[in-house]
């Protein structure tokens, strides 16, 4: 039997696989079956009746099985006695379907008159308005008058507040679940619920604290009517009235596609009113997570940095751009001549922009003659990541199409928390599509809810069980000769280092089963699709890139579609950063450096051969007292960035600079997809794009460079990087069209249309026919196992960054500062949710109430990073991830 | 009363005292058919025979058990029994006076229809204000188990069957079997979408057999006596007694125990003992608050499927309601229209909102304030109710009020009488705005 069915829908003829729903086919004839309760993304539910339709099929004789043929011998349709829900009925071969016909129009009719008989229809102050399916169809198919007018309609607090971010206003609401759907299918956070039956059924969330789950905000997008509206954005603006700007999250590696909403205000400058997610099936589908939608109020923040400040009499004063440039190329100049260029280095965070890193880089290497540059403070900041560069995820990957038959392997990362919609796309790959998800960490994460297989390693030893199972997929056979043959060389060398590192060698070490480590190595070697995605909890030892490496190599799970690995870098751009050279070791695009390497930000942040340098949008002096010190005693400090942090406190020359949303740029995520995003807002007058900045100081050195837009930065990158030969703005950017769409609306909710660029990656080494990856392992550091309680310093989505600190909405989220402790351990040790303990490591100690957890395993204690007081960064310094420490009651 | 049956076939007990006493049971031939099915005959046998004595759902669409049963799949496990014991439809009450009264027959019911389909746990689902009924059902249970007839390896057959009774929060949507499996699951009590139906997806997505009280009651008869004896009663289509829970406007309500088959006016006259105060019957219900009403001129139909859906309504579960001349045709419909309101599960919007459209409209109109336009307002929003619904609660809100409103139309009428259609008040825009 053929795949594709045939079945006609008003007349209109259409082919569509087996399986496909009447309301998809339709679809694919621009047939409009209107919806509510439907979303292709959720699980069909059939009961708001909006989609009824008349189905007929072929008839066939009940005893002979031969059709049933009409007067004029063609086959007669048998109609259902009763109309059928468009968005539950898979079609069949012959099937006929009325959308358009008298019976079906009345239905729906019908069905939006009982609906708006308990709506009450105020329209004019809905958020929704303008852009609501229940208003577009109301128009199109309902009746002009209503008839309800029998009592009062239906009466429910206006503003009920579900969670500290959304608001219900059950009037509104017309019991669709997709919102409840939404959070059990998608986010996994089943918080959602009807409470009570009938026309007294209403949303409850039943989660403590209520509506906890990260992706809050989606539920209002898929809402069809203006029943969930969010805390934000409640009255903020008229839809129509805003300019919608395309743009890309900046709050962490995934690359959400978004868009600004921004509104002219009374004073002529644009409003970001609020951000909301842009389709791109291939990096967000329909989602952003709630720290990328609420998480923009950092922009029109009164404490922005709003003109050049210098040093005088040791204050920072305001100044102005002509006093300030002059001045920092002379103390530049200076220092060169007097203690030679190696005395200047920079750090530039991996906020910025490609552009912006372009520059910065090209700035030292250039024109001050110095490689010391570096991206990476505090916890990354021993760790590269190459993989991308060999065996990163192929071109045209697609999270939200693998399935059944693939392996994703999670080492070392709580995606819910770093990167959640990669969270999202990776439980859906499991639980929607049956991909065998093994989720392999240090302790329990989220996603081991939805990962068929779990492993947990002590803290410090995923390389050596990398390692361990490379050793079993070269033990049991299962290594991809012909693709190492032709991409690989090295091999050999390494299966002899493996032999150390076999399942049974390592087990004990990691605490990992040879057993389970075989079946792992199986899965994964042997599935048609392999990922690994990693994160920092596995650590930041080089033994570990290497085996990853490896792995991926050796199974040939690189270099196509679908395979190949994903390292879960820290912020929006650390994947550009890496591709722009922002390191000291080597070039843009992963040339080598010929000549010595430079110093690390580490290195610049605890020696003293550093006597000026320049940060752009990086706080360093927040991680550690060392840094600070350090810094304090610089001859010359320029810092650049949006706020007066620590580190700009400590500078002579501090220079303000835009946000993302006020300026264009790329960024690269973290499947190495370079993405572009515009200007969406005016920015404090005198602030300026960091790209422009790094220009004008290198003409204060002399450099000629004549920028005129970031643009043209990319324009000059496209030929210096040969990996971004195609990304050129006018690839990346292609007619955007951001009008609001009811056909795309009413089918997927709130989303901005697909109706965009989706980005270029660029290829690795294993997909170019020209080049090898030389294959080499790292013995990993000793592992010393310790009778000591471990710390780990997990990264969390609600950490205390200065980005989130200016949203008001978000803060009862913001991690209170305190450590958790797993109940094993509180009970030796005699503690209470709420009781103060002393950590102490190597003669540090501090003090923090602690919260018992059943999610971490004996021995462990949590303590985030990047929270208020850092007291983990205090403790096992700003680059690890872990260490033995010593707990006791205070 | 007169007697047309010479025994009862599932009010056993009202023929033999105490026969809730499982030893009382056990003398008056009961476990002899589970015996007989364990020993002698294969499972297939006894869906067979099943299939064959014609026995069909009595919880309401009178589905020939057998044929359900058939549906199961064999290769997949575990498979499991659910028993129907939410009996919420308005006027039911017999599969009470059964689990109360003859509790051991239900259990030989559901073991025999365990051993039927391949299934070795059986949950009874029943309406929550079922607590006391429960009590004695436990006890039966419980010695049951004692007896050797549930539990591991029944009577030596290798057979086993666990038996569980589970009590819901009384809802009458949870009557309906896929809302049950949902409630019996611990999820919301509201339909599930069809297919999969329970024989294939049914609790814990396994398959499912789901019956009726009373259809399970009526197997053991038919393994210990065999078809013919079965089909001695009732009719060829409709074979067996079925119980008829009467009330209303009747001097005798309470079950009545009958071939199918036999008149109306049978069950009305002799069993009831007529109507009180000799009054004419001006309408029956005989399928609860989901019926088409019928005239009081239908008292010669037969209490058979066939005969009455021929006779513009339908058997149901067989809660018969008598109205007589002093009940009001609206009155009655507009307790039907409440008691829907309320069960209405809120799943899909048309029976959510019309329900309650319809109790709004009922109410203004019970309340002397209706206008005709109102009572054309009912046969529209029943009009948009029918065929729109998820479910079938939705769908039997239609046809009593649509034979409410074609019997009873001279009292909608005279209740609105006079009462002219309100003229929409003329807003003056200008004096609002200015
Ligand atoms: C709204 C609604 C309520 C129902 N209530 C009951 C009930 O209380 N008891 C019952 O046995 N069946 C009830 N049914 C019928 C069941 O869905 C199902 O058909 C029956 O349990 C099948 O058993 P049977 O074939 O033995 O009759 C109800 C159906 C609907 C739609
Ligand atoms: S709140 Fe919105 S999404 Fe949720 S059920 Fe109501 S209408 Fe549907
Ligand atoms: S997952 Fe990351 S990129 Fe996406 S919205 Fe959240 S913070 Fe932004
Ligand atoms: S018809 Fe709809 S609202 Fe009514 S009970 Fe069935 S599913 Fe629930
Ligand atoms: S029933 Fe089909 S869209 Fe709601």
């Amino acid at each position: 039997m053929s795949d594709q069915v045939t079945l006609t829908i008003d007349g209109k003829t259409v082919t569509v696989p087996k399986g496909t729903l009447i309301v998809e086919a339709a679809k694919q004839i621009e047939q409009e079956i209107p919806v509510f309760c439907y979303h292709g993304k959720l699980s069909q539910v059939g009961m708001c009746r909006m989609c009824l339709v008349e189905v007929g099929t072929p008839m066939f004789d009940r005893a002979t099985r031969e059709p049933v043929l009409d007067e004029n011998g063609v086959q007669k349709i048998g109609f259902f006695p009763k109309p059928m829900t468009a968005c539950t009925t898979p079609v069949s071969e012959g099937m006929v379907v009325k959308v358009d016909s008298g019976a079906a129009l009345d239905d729906r009719k019908a069905v939006l008159e009982f609906l708006l008989t308990s709506h009450p229809l105020d329209c004019p102050v809905c958020d929704k308005g303008g852009e609501c399916p229940l208003q577009d169809l109301t128009m199109k198919h309902g009746s002009g008058i209503s008839r309800f007018n029998y009592e009062e309609k239906q009466h429910f607090p206006k503003k009920y507040p579900l969670g500290d971010l959304i608001v219900l206003d059950m009037e509104r609401c017309v019991i669709c679940t997709r919102c409840i759907r939404f959070q059990s299918e998608i986010a996994h956070d089943p918080v959602l619920a009807i409470e009570n039956r009938g026309r007294h059924a209403h949303i409850v969330s039943y989660s403590d604290p209520p509506f906890d789950s990260h992706y809050s905000g989606n539920a209002t997008d898929v809402c069809p009517v203006g029943a969930l509206t969010t805390k934000d954005f409640r009255f903020g603006a008229r839809s129509w009235e805003m300019k919608n700007v395309p743009s890309i999250c900046n709050h962490c590696g995934v690359g959400c596609n978004t868009v600004l909403g921004t509104r002219k205000g009374g004073s002529g400058t644009g409003q970001l009113k609020r951000v909301m997610p842009r389709q791109n099936e291939t990096v967000n589908e329909l989602w952003i997570c709630d720290k990328g939608r609420f998480g923009h109020h950092f922009n029109e923040s009164p404490n922005r940095l709003t003109t050049p400040l210098i040093r005088q009499d040791g204050q920072l004063v305001e100044s102005t751009w002509a006093d300030v440039l002059p001045f920092i190329g002379e103390k530049i100049s200076s220092i060169k001549s007097a203690n030679g260029s190696t005395a200047l280095g920079g750090i530039a965070g991996a906020r910025l922009s490609n552009e912006d890193l372009y520059l910065f880089q090209k700035l030292f290497r250039q024109i001050i003659g110095s490689n010391n540059i570096d991206h990476r403070v505090g916890l990354n900041a021993n760790f590269e990541d190459t993989t991308a560069y060999t065996v990163g995820v192929g071109v045209g990957t697609d999270l939200s199409q693998v399935g059944k038959g693939s392996t994703i392997l999670v080492i070392g990362s709580d995606l819910d928390q770093e990167a959640p919609i990669l969270y999202i796309r990776v439980a859906g790959a499991s639980v929607k599509r049956s991909a065998h998800v093994i989720n392999i960490g240090g302790r329990r994460t989220k996603l081991d809810a939805q990962a068929q297989t779990s492993a947990y390693y002590q803290y410090g030893t995923a390389s050596y069980l990398v390692l361990g199972i490379l050793a079993s997929v070269v033990a049991q056979g299962l290594v991809n000769q012909e693709w190492i043959d032709r991409h690989a060389t090295g091999f050999s060398e390494i299966t002899k280092l493996l032999q150390d590192f076999a399942p049974d060698s390592v087990a004990d070490t990691t605490g990992v089963s040879s057993a389970e480590i075989e079946a792992i190595a199986k899965s994964y070697a042997e599935a048609e699709n392999g990922i690994i995605i990693f994160g920092h909890e596995a650590g930041n030892d080089p033994a570990l890139g290497a085996a990853i490496e490896a792995l991926a190599a050796v199974t040939g799970h690189a270099g196509k579609p679908n395979n190949g690995v994903i390292a879960v870098l820290p912020h929006a751009n650390s994947r550009g950063a890496a591709d722009m050279g922002v390191v000291p070791n080597r070039l843009l695009g992963y040339l080598p450096l010929e000549g010595e390497a430079g110093l690390s930000a580490e290195q610049m942040l605890s020696g003293n051969s550093i006597k000026g340098m320049i940060i752009a949008g990086a706080d360093p002096a927040s991680e550690s007292d060392t840094y600070r010190e350090c810094l304090q005693n610089l001859d010359f400090l320029v810092v650049q960035d949006l706020f007066l942090t620590e580190t700009a406190q400590l500078a002579d020359v501090v220079l303000p600079a835009k946000a993302v949303a006020e300026r264009d740029g790329t960024f690269t995520n973290l499947e190495r997809r370079v993405q572009t995003f515009d200007v969406g807002i005016d920015s404090p007058l005198l602030a300026w794009s960091d790209w422009l900045i790094l220009a004008a100081i290198a003409g204060q050195l002399g450099a000629d460079w004549g920028y005129a837009s970031a643009d043209g930065v990319m324009a000059e990158i496209t030929q210096e990087v040969p990996l971004y030969q195609n990304m050129a703005f006018e690839n990346l950017v292609a007619p955007v069209s951001l009008d609001r769409q009811t056909d795309h609306y009413i089918y997927e909710g709130m989303s901005f249309t697909a109706d965009v660029h989706e980005g270029i990656q660029w290829a690795t080494v294993a997909e170019n026919e020209q080049q090898k990856i030389t294959l080499q392992l790292v013995v990993p550091e000793n592992h010393t196992g310790s009778d000591e309680i471990t710390l780990v310093t997990p990264r969390i989505l609600y950490d205390g960054g200065r980005l989130l600190a200016e949203t008001d909405v978000v803060q009862s989220h913001v991690f209170q500062t305190r450590a958790l402790l797993s109940s094993v351990d509180a009970k030796k040790l005699g503690l209470n949710n709420g009781d103060s303990v002393t950590i102490s490591q190597n003669g540090t100690a501090v003090n923090l109430p602690i919260q018992i957890s059943r999610m971490l395993n004996e021995g462990t204690i949590l303590i985030p990073r990047n929270i208020e007081g850092r007291p983990a960064e205090r403790l096992v310094g700003s680059s690890d991830v872990h260490a033995s420490v010593k707990v006791k009651k205070s | 009363m007169s007697k047309v049956l010479d025994r009862h076939l599932i009010f056993r007990h009202r023929d033999i005292e105490n026969i809730q006493n499982i030893d009382t049971y056990i003398k008056d031939d009961g476990y002899s058919a589970l015996k007989k099915a364990l020993k002698e005959m294969k499972p297939v046998d006894v869906t067979n025979e099943v299939k064959s004595a014609g026995l069909r759902g009595r919880g309401g669409a009178g589905f020939p058990a057998g044929v359900k049963w058939s549906f199961i799949p064999k290769d997949i496990f575990p498979k499991y029994v659910v028993v129907n014991a939410d009996e919420s439809e308005p006027g039911t009450f017999k599969d009470r006076e059964i689990m109360e009264k003859n509790p051991h027959l239900l259990l030989e019911g559901i073991a025999l229809c365990a051993y039927a389909v391949g299934a070795s746990a059986s949950y009874i689902y029943g309406r929550g204000e079922f607590l006391s009924t429960f009590r004695p059902l436990q006890q039966a249970i419980d010695d049951a188990y004692k007896h050797g007839f549930l539990g591991e390896n029944i009577l030596g057959s290798g057979f086993s069957l666990d038996i569980r009774l589970h009590l819901g929060a009384g809802a009458y949507i949870c009557g309906e079997e896929t809302a049950l499996l949902n409630s019996l699951e611990g999820l919301m009590g509201q339909p599930r979408n069809r297919p999969p139906f329970p024989a294939v997806a049914g609790l814990y997505a396994k398959p499912t057999v789901i019956n009726n009280v009373e259809t399970l009651s009526g197997v053991p008869y038919i393994i210990l006596n065999g078809i013919d004896a079965y089909r001695k009663y009732g009719t060829d289509r409709s074979p067996g007694t079925k119980i008829f829970s009467l009330s209303g406007r009747v001097n005798r309500p309470g079950n009545y125990e009958l071939p199918l088959g036999t008149p109306l006016r049978h069950l009305v006259e002799e069993c009831g003992g007529g109507v009180i105060d000799g009054k004419q019957v001006k309408g029956i219900l005989p399928s609860g608050a989901a019926s088409s009403i019928m005239g009081g001129d239908k008292l010669d139909t037969h209490l058979d499927y066939e005969s009455m859906v021929e006779a513009g309504s339908m058997l149901g579960s067989g809660s018969v309601i008598i109205l007589d001349e002093t009940i009001n045709g609206v009155w009655a419909a507009k307790k039907n229209i409440d008691f829907f309101r309320h069960e209405s599960c809120g799943k899909c919007s048309p029976c959510r909102e019309g329900t309650h459209w319809l109790k709004s409209v009922y109410t203004k109109i019970v309340d002397g304030h209706g206008t005709k336009q109102d009572v054309d307002m009912l046969g529209t929003i029943i009009g948009q109710m029918e065929g729109n619904c998820f479910c079938p609660l939705g769908e039997f809100v239609v046809p009593g009020v649509r034979t409410s409103l074609g019997l009873y139309m001279d009292e909608y009428l005279e209740m609105v009488a006079g009462n002219e259609e309100a003229s929409q008040p003329q807003k003056d825009l200008i004096h609002t705005f200015f």
